[in-house]
Formats: structure tokens, sequence, C-alpha cells
């Protein structure tokens, strides 16, 4: 992930886990004041065309399984990489490389435009310090670390279907998979979590295998 | 405590009885386990958790009175028997019909409610069966079965293996390989769902449920067999009524549910397979020992309590040592030429299910998706094929030869033209075109002319016979990457429809449209959607493409209205595949209409419709379809539909002579005739109807399935007209065989070949 308008890091408390890995109190708390990241909008006709490519291209790609299939289709058009922004419409379907945070953006208006109620996901996952460190250097000039990197923790985006009474389903978008709610700390795995959407309530609640969500709140998973 | 386990093959699709020993060792670390074997080739036996292995004979040699005493010996004694392998499950069925209490295998009542694919016992769990049908059926209905799947299908084996099938010439291929291996036609086609797979364990004995865990697949090998998995409590709303199924059908020894959960979150069960999976030892990590409980289930002698190491698991390759007593064995040599050992079923398995076929176990394989009985079921034949096949004369004819079933034909065009009409609103007028291409005969063209058809032409040699045959230019429409072939030709008159087929030629007919020298009704263009793989039309699969096509359709001469056209074989994609193009088509027309401001006002869907898919439901589908353009396309004043594949093709027969029956070969003969593929060059896409005269020369019946191969008169490997045929005893050099269904492209892209 990366955005301009990313804020600096607060310094964070230090425990550990049941796992034995180190795990601040708050695993979220430097991409506290981020915000989901969006696909800006022309409003003329190039962002237009753009968005109806996406979708017409969605339906065709879905080849007539059911509209709560991911898109895994977004990730054969586009490879996983940095992204600058504001981003628009009419630029992002002509990249060949999108960051979570774009690919996300796409998945919410494609499920949007099958009429699956969505909501946009942050995540915090852990990986390594390794990969942290390859990241940094692939994505950068300089091998200093991401803004959306924190030692071996990284700030992820999702996007989150509704998929029964309160209950949610989150799409990982950038590695084409569903998020699995029994996720364990380690390598990879989910530590916290938050939703949101335009016009939700601040009072909604989700269900996500065995976790309670609260919209716009983050949520500990691990 | 004694226990026999067998089935130790431990290759790639390993069987369970390792992961078995791992689990027992850990519960009971003083019992005394015994491998059993067929074949020293499983490198099971090498195991070291077994304290004695016991090697037979592989299957194929085996004395299965003398194996039978011995294990009724080895059960009297008071030793366990927990078998791995479905097939000897089977065997042990049918030696103890009503179980032994040592013997730790499913009854063979109990086997007969879990058979695939019908498993009857599903109906207690909540999940449902992928549509089956059995291969008994006739190819005629088999093709249909994959048409109506949208060729997502898998072809089973009665016992083992499952291949994806394609095409109509993969399954043919593959149905020869499994018939042949498995020694049954009893194969089954099932459709496809797609999802994610996971599995219920368990183990019961005498129907009470003794533990139970459900895993989710996380990592698969090439065959899709479980790599790594988690495994979790089965939740309520299935245990309950799995217990339930357990006492029903009073169930005794391990077993596995394969299920996969779909993106609705639906369960479809797969397969019960009578045994623990393979990746059983995978549950014991987790701290659930489903094999320990069976055994202290039915010996009441207490396990040793499992303890958890994870709640998840994977699989690593390791070498061990091979026991000195059980030496490997040389490689056998390859066959000349050949490459690879092949080495698949060391043990014989395959043979030993040619022996299991003479006990007729009735477990449910010859069931059709529909629950009904089905075996080697003739083809049907619309009435009217035999009325026409009266009216010619065959005594005197030059075969092959094609014939042309005029009553059929007639008949065919009619319903379509009543079918167009029936379908027509005061909003939008739906009208038949004729592909000139998929067969330029003068009395089908005459058909669709008088039935108030347009023209449908690829080439301007194809308006010119079209005009030739009374149709005006104001009814023709024109298609195809080259239309503009024998340019000389080109009327001077205003065409109805010009579909262009890329952005380039949709520039050139514009500039001639504005120039005077084209004259066109509409202009439009034929779309290739994301997705399908097709040579034809534009494909609008990238953005740039899609907003030059934007650009130029602004460009079209205010004179021209505006249209698009959509071509997809629905026998080749599929029935309800080609419905979604439909849909898809429609919003992509509506994106282009939206964004270049420009009405479409024609839509122009074809195609290659199986002539049953046109009719069955087909009014009711068309009407529904009707109704939702519309919704994405409210100025659309006229639907063209091409049904030409669906009206030509049961239009017309090849007739052809038998000129040598040979002699039979274990049931096998080989016959000649006269006719071959340059005839019928459709033959390797789908199934031919094929009838011939009863021994009086009077009725004509179709040929079913059988043992007969059908060789064309061509000095080509491949000239096989049809396989797997029962000829009538009474056959005779010199009967005439009349290949249906061969009235479309088989006649339009037949060829001369080998006569001189």
């Amino acid at each position: 992930m990366y955005l301009d308008a990313a804020k600096p890091a607060k310094e964070t408390v230090v425990e550990t886990n049941g796992n034995g890995f180190h795990k601040p109190a708050a695993v979220y708390e430097k991409w506290q004041d981020w915000y989901a990241s969006e696909i800006s909008h022309h409003g003329a006709m190039c962002c237009e065309i753009a968005r109806e490519w996406i979708t017409s291209t969605d339906f065709s790609e879905l080849g007539g399984a059911s509209i709560l299939t991911g898109p895994r289709w977004l990730r054969l058009k586009f490879n996983w990489g940095a992204s600058s922004f504001p981003i628009y419409w009419c630029e992002a379907v002509r990249k060949k490389t999108l960051d979570c945070g774009a690919l996300a953006a796409l998945a919410s208006a494609i499920f949007t435009a099958r009429g699956v109620k969505n909501y946009r996901v942050q995540m915090v996952q852990r990986f390594s310090e390794a990969s942290t460190n390859q990241w940094s250097n692939s994505w950068n000039d300089t091998s200093e670390q991401l803004r959306w990197m924190n030692d071996d923790l990284i700030y992820h985006e999702g996007c989150a279907i509704a998929a029964g009474d309160g209950e949610i389903k989150i799409w990982d978008p950038s590695a084409g998979w569903w998020v699995d709610p029994k996720s364990k700390d380690g390598y990879g795995g989910l530590l916290a979590v938050r939703l949101s959407a335009f016009n939700l309530p601040a009072d909604v609640n989700f269900t996500w295998g065995k976790h309670s969500l609260s919209a716009y709140q983050w949520t500990n998973i691990n | 405590m004694k226990i026999y386990i067998s089935g130790l093959y431990s290759g790639t699709n390993p069987q369970p009885g390792i992961g078995i020993a791992r689990s027992l060792r850990a519960a009971y670390p003083g019992a005394t386990l015994v491998g059993v074997e067929y074949s020293n080739r499983c490198s099971g036996i090498h195991w070291q958790d077994f304290d004695e292995i016991v090697l037979h004979r592989p299957w194929d040699e085996l004395n299965l009175d003398a194996h039978a005493r011995e294990i009724k010996r080895v059960l009297e004694s008071g030793a366990l028997w927990v078998s791995s392998i479905d097939l000897e499950i089977m065997w042990f069925a049918s030696l103890f019909p009503g179980g032994h209490p040592n013997l730790l295998t499913p009854s063979l009542a109990a086997l007969n409610q879990v058979g695939k694919p019908a498993i009857p016992a599903h109906e207690y769990l909540p999940v449902k069966i992928p549509t089956f049908v059995t291969t008994e059926l006739s190819d005629w209905d088999l093709h249909a079965f994959c048409r109506e799947h949208d060729w997502k299908v898998w072809l089973k084996g009665p016992y083992y293996e499952a291949v994806r099938v394609h095409g109509w010439g993969g399954f043919q291929d593959m149905r020869s390989v499994l018939s042949s291996a498995w020694a049954t036609e009893k194969l089954f086609l099932q459709s496809h769902v797609s999802g994610y797979e996971e599995s219920i364990s368990f183990s019961a004995y005498q129907g009470e449920l003794l533990d139970c865990i459900r895993m989710r697949k996380r990592d698969l090998t090439e065959l899709s067999k479980t790599w790594a998995g988690d495994v979790s409590e089965v939740e309520e709303e299935m245990l309950v009524p799995l217990r339930e199924m357990i006492r029903r059908i009073n169930w005794t020894g391990g077993a596995e549910l394969e299920m996969v959960r779909d993106a609705d979150n639906q369960l479809w069960l797969l397969e019960v397979n009578p045994r623990f999976p393979a990746w059983i030892h995978g549950a014991t990590i987790t701290g659930r020992n489903i094999p320990a409980a069976l055994v202290e289930g039915a010996s009441g002698v207490k396990a040793e309590e499992s303890v958890a190491t994870g709640e998840e698991f994977t699989r690593v390759v390791l070498e061990i040592p091979v026991r000195s007593e059980f030496p490997l064995s040389p490689l056998p040599e390859p066959f000349g030429g050949g490459i690879g050992h092949s080495l698949k079923h060391p043990s014989g398995l395959l043979q030993f299910a040619n022996r299991l076929h003479k006990l007729d176990f009735d477990n449910g394989q010859v069931s059709n998706g529909n629950g009904s009985k089905s075996k080697n079921q003739p083809t049907i034949v619309p009435e009217t094929f035999v009325d026409d096949l009266k009216e010619i004369d065959f005594s005197d004819m030059q075969t092959p030869a094609s014939l042309f079933l005029k009553n059929t034909a007639a008949d065919y065009f009619a319903r379509a033209a009543a079918l167009s009409k029936e379908l027509s609103t005061d909003e939008i007028e739906v009208i038949n075109a004729y592909s000139f291409k998929t067969n330029p005969d003068e009395r089908l063209i005459k058909l669709a002319h008088d039935s108030g058809f347009f023209a449908e032409a690829i080439s301007l040699l194809e308006v010119k016979k079209a005009l030739a045959a009374g149709f005006k230019p104001e009814q023709i429409i024109l298609n195809g990457p080259a239309k503009w072939w024998r340019r000389e030709t080109l009327p001077d008159a205003s065409f109805y429809t010009i579909f262009c087929d890329s952005i380039e030629e949709l520039n050139r007919v514009i500039a001639e449209v504005e120039s005077g020298e084209l004259k066109t009704e509409f202009l439009g263009v034929r779309l290739r959607t994301p997705n399908i793989r097709s040579r034809f039309g534009i494909a609008i699969d990238t953005p740039e493409t899609f907003e030059e096509l934007l650009e130029t359709v602004k460009r079209i001469p205010e004179e021209c209205k505006f249209g698009v056209h959509f071509h997809m074989a629905s026998a080749n994609v599929g029935v309800g595949q080609w419905w979604h193009l439909f849909e898809s088509i429609l919003r992509w027309c509506g994106s282009i209409e939206a964004l270049s401001g420009r009405l479409i006002e024609i839509l122009d869907v074809g195609g290659g419709w199986f002539p049953e898919d046109l009719g069955r439901n087909s009014g009711e589908k068309f009407r529904k379809a009707i109704e939702m353009i519309p919704e994405f396309l409210p100025n659309v004043k006229r639907i063209f539909s091409e049904p030409g594949k669906a009206l030509a093709q049961p239009s017309m027969a090849v007739a052809m002579q038998i000129l040598e029956i040979r002699g039979q070969n274990d049931g096998w003969r080989e016959v000649v005739v006269d006719g071959s593929i340059a005839e019928l060059p459709m033959y390797f896409f789908y199934p031919h109807r094929i009838l011939c005269q009863d021994a009086n020369g009077g009725g004509w019946k179709s040929l079913n399935r059988g043992k007969t191969q059908l060789l064309g008169r061509l000095c080509m490997e491949h000239d096989i007209v049809a396989s797997n045929v029962e000829l009538p005893s009474t056959a005779e050099v010199g009967d005439i065989l009349v290949f249906c269904d061969a009235g479309a492209y088989d006649r339009s892209m037949s060829y001369v070949f080998g006569r001189g």
C-alpha cells in the first residue's frame, strides 16, 4: 500500500503474544488515520469509459458463475506493485501495475456493479522483516521502509461483501483469495481489520467467522 | 491387540494405510500393527510403524477363495482389520454381507447407500449431488448433457479416476481409456461444481458415530489431492444429520465425505469414500485421532489421549530405509519406443475390478441424474426422419450419398418461422436469417426464402447466390472477416446490414458509405467479449480498443442506423454459457450506446445451435431474453436470430454401404463402409445418429452402443466414422447405414478425397 496522504507513525508499546511474535498494543496505530484508497473520477467521459469497461469486462469474465465469486481476473490483468495517488479511472485501467488499495477500489466497484453489497476493508498483516525489506527495495529507489510498513507489519486493503444476516466475507484482490477468519498470527497472518463504506452508519456490527466487527473501528484479530 | 491395515500405496495419490498406522501407533503403542499389501512396489510396506508385513500376490494372481479363508481366520483369531482399499472393502462386503465384529469396514447394504454418483444416503445430509448421467446413455444424450453443462463436466470411473472433458473428441478418447482400464461401460459424466474442497472424516461402529472432524484443503497436488489442510469441528447443522445417516445405514468403519462448497455456501457431495482419507493422520496431529476412536469403539480398549500439536497440517516427502526382507524389484522395461515405465496400480487393482464386476454390485452407478435406471438406451430420432427415408429408393443408389430429408427440413423451417412470429412483440420484431455458409443447398435456401428468412452472407459470392435465389438486397446481412471477397460482384444496391469484423474495416466502410461507394441501411460491428476464445469480431478486451471502438462508432454516418452482432456456437460453448454471453453482450451494448451516443436498433444473435437445444424450452428462454432487451437497449427494433445449424443439420443424412465385415475378436469387430470422414467431417465434434434397416429391409432403427467400429473407406488412420456401435447380428455386406444429422457443416465442408 502506498498513500501520499499517510501520516507519520506514532510510537507504539510492544509486547509478546502467545506465538512469541512481538506485537504492538495496537498494531494498526501507525495507520489509524489512513482512509481506504479511492479511484478518482475526472468527471469526464474518459473515466466513465474506463469504469464501464471494468464492470462490463467483469460480467464477461464471470462466465455465468455466482455474483458472489471473487473477481480474481483483476490480478491477471494487473500486477501487484506500487501505485501513486490520486489515481483516476482512466489511468488505473491502463496501468500494468496497481497496489492493494487500487485493486480493492476496483473490486469494490465490481461488486457494486453486480449488485452485491460491499465494504472497504483495511487490514494489518504480519509478514517478516526479510519480506518488508524486499518490498522496500523493489518499491523504492532506496531501502528505506515505506510508510505502509512497520518492521514486519504491513498495511493492506481489501473488500468485504455481505454474505448473509450481518455476516461478511473479506476478499483480498491482491492475493485473489478470501481471507480466512481463522487467520493466525504468523507469516501472512491478519492482525487487525477495519470496515468502512460510504453512508454506512457508525453503529453497524458485522460477523466475520467468530469475530464481531464494528463499522469504522479497528478490531484486533489475533 | 493385533490390527491388520491394508492399503499401503504411498505415491502422490496415496492410500491411507500409512496415516492409519501412524495414528494407531500413537494411540496404542503396544499394539501389533500388521501391514497388508498386494505389491512390493507399494512403498508403505517399508514404513517403520508396522510390526509385521503380510505381502500377498497382486490381485490379478490372487486366489480369492484362499485369501477369503485367510481373512476369516485372522478375524476369528480376534484381530481387527482396517482396510483402506475401496475394492477390497467391496469384496469384504460380499464375503461378510452382515459384517463381522472385528472387520472395521461397512456392510454391503451400507456401501450401496453411498455408491457414487447417486449416493442415496445424501438425502439425510444438507448437501446436493452434482447432476450426472451414466455413459450407458446414447452418445446423442451424452453430448446433450455436456452442452447443457457448458462442457464443464467430469468423466468418472466406477471406483477411481476422474478426467475433465472439454469436447466430444476428448470425451470419446477418455471413455475408451477408462472403459478399457476398468473393463466396464459403467462410467458416468458429472457436472463440475466450482468452489472450495472440504471433507468430513468420521469413524463409526455398528451405526454409532464415534468421532468426526472437518478438513478444508489448503494446498493441493496436481491431481487435486490434499497436500495441506486445516482441521476443525463439524458444525452442528451437519453433525446431527450425519449421526442420523450413520445410524440409518448402520455404518461400520472409517469414511470420508468429499465435498465442494460453492460461492453461495452450498455444499455439494462428490463422493463418500468407505474408508479413512489418506490425510487422516493430519487430523491426529490436531488432537483428533479418528482411527483410534474406531478401534476403541470396536475393541473397548481405551486409546491413549491425543495431543494436539497444531490446527493445520501439511505433507513433506520422506526417504526411508527399505526393509531388508522386501528388497526393491527392478524397473520393468519401457515398451518398445514408449516413454516411462507404466507403474500405475502396481497391485493389480484394475484386474481386481474386472473380477469384482462379476459380483455385480448395485452401488448406484447405473442410475442417471434423475434416479432412474437406464441401460444402453436406443437413440430416438424424429418420426419425420423415418418418413423421409421411406420415400427414398436405396436400390440403385450410388453410395456414399447425401440424402435430403424433405419433410424434416420443411418441418424445422416452419417451426423456426412460427417461433419467430410468436416471439415478436409490438416493440421488437424477431426475424430469422439463414447463414448461407451452413449449407448453400438450393432446397434449404428456398425453404429459408419461402419462410420469410433474411440471408446472411460472408462473401460477395454468397450475396450473388442470395440475390439469384430471390432475396432482395434489403434482406441481406453481410458478415465475416472477408465479406468483400470477389469485390467485382458487389451489387449496386443497398444492403440491409453490414457488420464489420474489425475497427479497421469499420473505418473503411464508413469512408465508402460517405463516398457513396457502399450503401446499407444499417452499419454495425461484431463484438468479441473478454473471456471468449474466438478469432472473430472486435476484441474489446482492452480499454484502449474499447475507447477506439467508441470513437469510430461515433463517426458512423447519420444516414446509417447502428447495430451489433455477436455469434458463438452454443454447441461448442454450452447452452448456459451462450445465454450468459447473450446477457454479457447486452451489457456491453448498453455501455456502447450510452458512451457513443449512437442508438442500437438491431441486434443479430447467432447461433451454432444444436437442433434439440433450440427446441428445448427455447421459446421460453428467447421470450425472457427479448423481455430483457429493453432494459439494456430500449431502442432495439429488430432481433435477428441465426438458426442455420439447428435447421440444416437434421435436414440431411449420408447413406453408406457395408463393404466388409471382419471376424470378431473378444466380441469386438471391425466393419468397413464406403463412406468416410470426407462425407462426415464433423464426426469429431458431435455424435451422429445412425439408422439401419431391420432384417427384412423394412423399418429403420437406430444403432445402440456396442463393440463394432465402422471404418471409413479412406486410407487414413483417423477415418473411423463410428466407434462402439452395435450392428444387428443379421447385418451383411451391401446393407445401407444412414448417418443422420449431417446436413449442416458435414455437408458444406465435405470434401472430395480418394475418388481418383
